[in-house]
C-alpha cells in the first residue's frame, strides 16, 4: 500500500511545481512529473511480487509473470505525454519570442 | 567542419566516436524487438538521440550540410502509409487486417515474428526521424539572436 501512497507523494510534488512555480520550464517539468508518477501508479497496479517479465525466452521456463497490460498501457500514455511536452514547449517558444520571458506573472497582455 | 559552432573539440571527437555505436545500438534494438525487451519505439528514441548528440556537439549549421531535412521529412511521412501498406497485405491474403501472410519461422529465431519484424522497423524509422524533427523545428528559432537567426 505505501507505495501507491508514494507515487501519489510524487503526483503531488508535481501537482505543487505546476501551482507554484512561475517559470513555464518549470511547469512543464512539473506536468512531466505528474505524468511519470501516474504512468508508475500504473505499472505498479500490475505488479507481482516475484513474478518475471512477461517476455517468453529461450531456455526460460513458464512462471508467474507481471501483468503486461499496464505496461502496454503505459508505453502508450509516454508517447502521448511526449507530444505533449513537445507542444507545451512550442507554446512556451512562442510565448518567449513574444514577451522575451518564461515568468507567467510577466505574461499578462495580450498584444497583437 | 568549422570550429566556430557547437561545442568543444572533446565534445565534437567523442561524439563522432560514439555515433555509430549509438546507432547500432538502435538498431539491435528495433531488430530484436520481438525477442527482448525494446522494439520500434525504444529503438527509434535511441536512433533520434544518435541525431540530437551530433545536433547539439557541432550545431544546426553543420548537420544541415550533413543532412538532407528534406529528404528525411519525407521518409518520416512515409512511415504510417508503410505500415498501413504491411496491414492491407494482411487483407489482400484473404484475412483481416495486418494479418501474418509470410511465414512465421522458428520460434526464438529473428526471422520468427512475421509482420512485427518489418512493422518495428517501420515504426522505429519513423519514431526516430519524427523526435528528431520535432526537436529540429524547436530549436529553428534562437532565442540569443532574436528574429534574424
Amino acid at each position: 500500500m505505501i507505495i501507491y501512497a508514494l507515487c501519489f507523494a510524487l503526483f503531488l510534488v508535481g501537482l505543487y511545481g505546476l501551482i507554484v512555480k512561475r517559470d513555464l520550464i518549470k511547469i512543464i517539468l512539473a506536468s512531466g512529473i505528474m505524468g511519470y508518477a501516474v504512468n508508475l501508479m500504473i505499472v505498479l497496479f500490475g505488479y507481482r511480487r516475484e513474478a518475471v517479465y512477461p517476455i517468453l525466452e529461450k531456455g526460460k521456463e513458464a512462471a508467474v509473470m507481471v501483468d503486461p497490460l499496464p505496461q502496454a498501457l503505459v508505453l502508450t500514455s509516454i508517447v502521448i505525454e511526449l507530444g505533449t511536452t513537445a507542444m507545451l514547449a512550442a507554446l512556451a517558444i512562442q510565448l518567449y519570442k513574444k514577451y522575451k520571458t518564461f515568468d507567467i506573472t510577466k505574461i499578462r497582455r495580450l498584444r497583437g | 567542419m568549422s570550429d566556430k559552432q557547437g561545442m568543444t573539440v572533446i565534445v565534437k571527437t567523442i561524439t563522432r566516436a560514439m555515433l555509430a555505436v549509438i546507432f547500432l545500438y538502435g538498431f539491435y534494438i528495433i531488430l530484436h524487438g520481438h525477442l527482448s525487451p525494446g522494439g520500434g519505439f525504444g529503438g527509434g528514441v535511441v536512433l533520434a538521440l544518435g541525431f540530437l548528440s551530433v545536433m547539439l556537439a557541432y550545431g544546426r549549421p553543420t548537420v544541415q550540410k550533413w543532412l538532407n531535412i528534406r529528404v528525411l521529412h519525407s521518409i518520416e511521412s512515409s512511415g504510417p502509409l508503410l505500415f498501413l501498406a504491411v496491414g492491407l497485405l494482411g487483407l489482400a491474403g484473404g484475412g483481416a487486417f495486418l494479418l501474418n501472410t509470410i511465414g512465421k519461422g522458428r520460434l526464438f529465431d529473428l526471422w520468427s515474428s512475421g509482420f512485427i519484424l518489418p512493422l518495428n522497423i517501420i515504426i522505429g524509422v519513423k519514431v526516430g526521424l519524427s523526435l528528431f524533427l520535432a526537436v529540429w523545428a524547436l530549436t529553428e528559432w534562437d532565442p540569443e539572436k532574436g528574429d534574424d537567426a
